[in-house]
């Protein structure tokens, strides 16, 4: 008779407070494309117990058309799909506004030149499925950080003017803090944390609200106008939290040397 | 414990072959197997049919997500599965079809504790 077992290894289970799991340095928004539903299952289960936030597409073109709208912290991609091959996905991708968006080849290819190939085009890294889950949570969460939006930051940011505790959960201005909500803070930290990269409206809804939140755009309108108030997030003092059209928002810290001459005039 | 058999053509009385999965990935597992089980019954339909790229395509799936899934055999099965139909060998795909059939057969799950 033979026995194997199937276990979840130890990881760190989902926290059950989403605003303690967003206010988490490692949460991600990642993006799956993968056509086999079991993979793509069994993928979705590992990256959310590490507390990561899934979305899943069974093809390419689906990824695509969603990045019109939508940003992600990193994309899980496997090659053969049912519409386009993996690769030109990854081709059309390092050509567009998202070009800087970490992407991990999953899949079955496992020759030598399959994986020159894609990461020549541009992949950041390449695992031969079968995927083993902390490997797969290991590398994920290392483009991640090579990337150019870091996702693990420490608990304590200075930026500018701001200084961000996470662990306190307090905002400080020119060392004086600022009042502010708990969606407020998250908010304030997501904006912080991604400066000068466009964030979809769902990537901020499920970061700030969760996965599961129903949040009018209204309201998430309301929330960014008042975090830009309360933190002075305007060209005056060198920032500007843009809303792009259909899209999200973006907060840039503008050119210091136009924010004095700004000043001078 | 809850218990997954297919069907099993073989005369032989073989040992069950026991995997033990936590409980919160018994559902998925219990789905792939159902669908591995569907596959196996399309690779069939395509062999019979001289459908070649289609049992390629099943093998290559299978190859990457059996031993994920905590069956590394099944991801050999899809392995030589794919290659005997990349190869057009009708014998070794008979074989390794039947070869699938009878390990599942023999699969049970077993929550562990």
């Amino acid at each position: 008779m033979n026995t194997t077992t199937l276990k979840n290894p130890d990881v760190k289970t989902a926290p059950h407070s989403h605003s303690t799991l967003a206010a988490h340095a490692g949460t991600m928004r990642v993006a799956i494309v993968e056509d086999d539903p079991s993979q793509a299952e069994l993928l979705t289960h590992w990256l959310e117990l590490a507390g990561h936030h899934c979305h899943h597409f069974d093809r390419g073109e689906l990824l695509i058309r969603a990045l019109d709208q939508e940003s992600f912290d990193v994309l899980l991609l496997d090659w053969n799909l049912p519409d386009i091959s993996g690769v030109d996905v990854l081709k059309r991708i390092r050509t567009s506004s998202q070009s800087g968006l970490p992407i991990l080849f999953v899949t079955a290819r496992n020759r030598e030149d399959d994986v020159v190939t894609a990461l020549r085009q541009g992949a950041d890294d390449y695992m031969v499925k079968p995927v083993r889950r902390l490997e797969l949570l290991a590398r994920l969460e290392a483009i991640a950080r090579r990337g150019k939006h870091r996702i693990e930051q420490p608990e304590v940011m200075e930026i500018d003017v701001f200084k961000v505790d996470t662990q306190t959960r307090t905002v400080m201005r020119n060392d004086r803090q600022v009042e502010l909500t708990a969606k407020d803070f998250d908010l304030s930290v997501l904006f912080l944390r991604n400066i000068g990269r466009l964030l979809s409206r769902g990537h901020i809804r499920e970061n700030v609200w969760g996965p599961s939140a129903v949040v009018t755009s209204r309201t998430l309108d309301t929330h960014v106008s008042r975090i830009r108030n309360k933190l002075g997030l305007t060209p005056e003092n060198g920032w500007r939290l843009a809303a792009v059209y259909r899209y999200g928002y973006r907060l840039e810290q503008l050119d210091p040397s136009r924010h004095l001459a700004h000043d001078e005039r | 414990m809850s218990v997954l058999a297919g069907s099993n053509r073989s005369a032989k009385p073989m040992p069950p072959h026991i995997v033990k999965v936590d409980k919160d990935l018994e559902a998925l597992v219990q789905r792939f197997l159902a669908r591995k089980r569907d596959d196996l019954q399309r690779a069939r339909e395509a062999l019979a049919g001289g459908e070649f790229d289609t049992i390629r395509r099943i093998g290559h799936d299978l190859k990457g997500a059996g031993e994920a899934f905590g069956f590394p055999e099944l991801s050999n099965f899809g392995a030589a599965l794919q290659s005997a139909a990349v190869a057009h060998n009708e014998g070794v795909l008979i074989e390794q079809l039947e070869a699938m059939e009878q390990f599942m057969a023999r699969l049970r799950i077993t929550l562990d504790k």
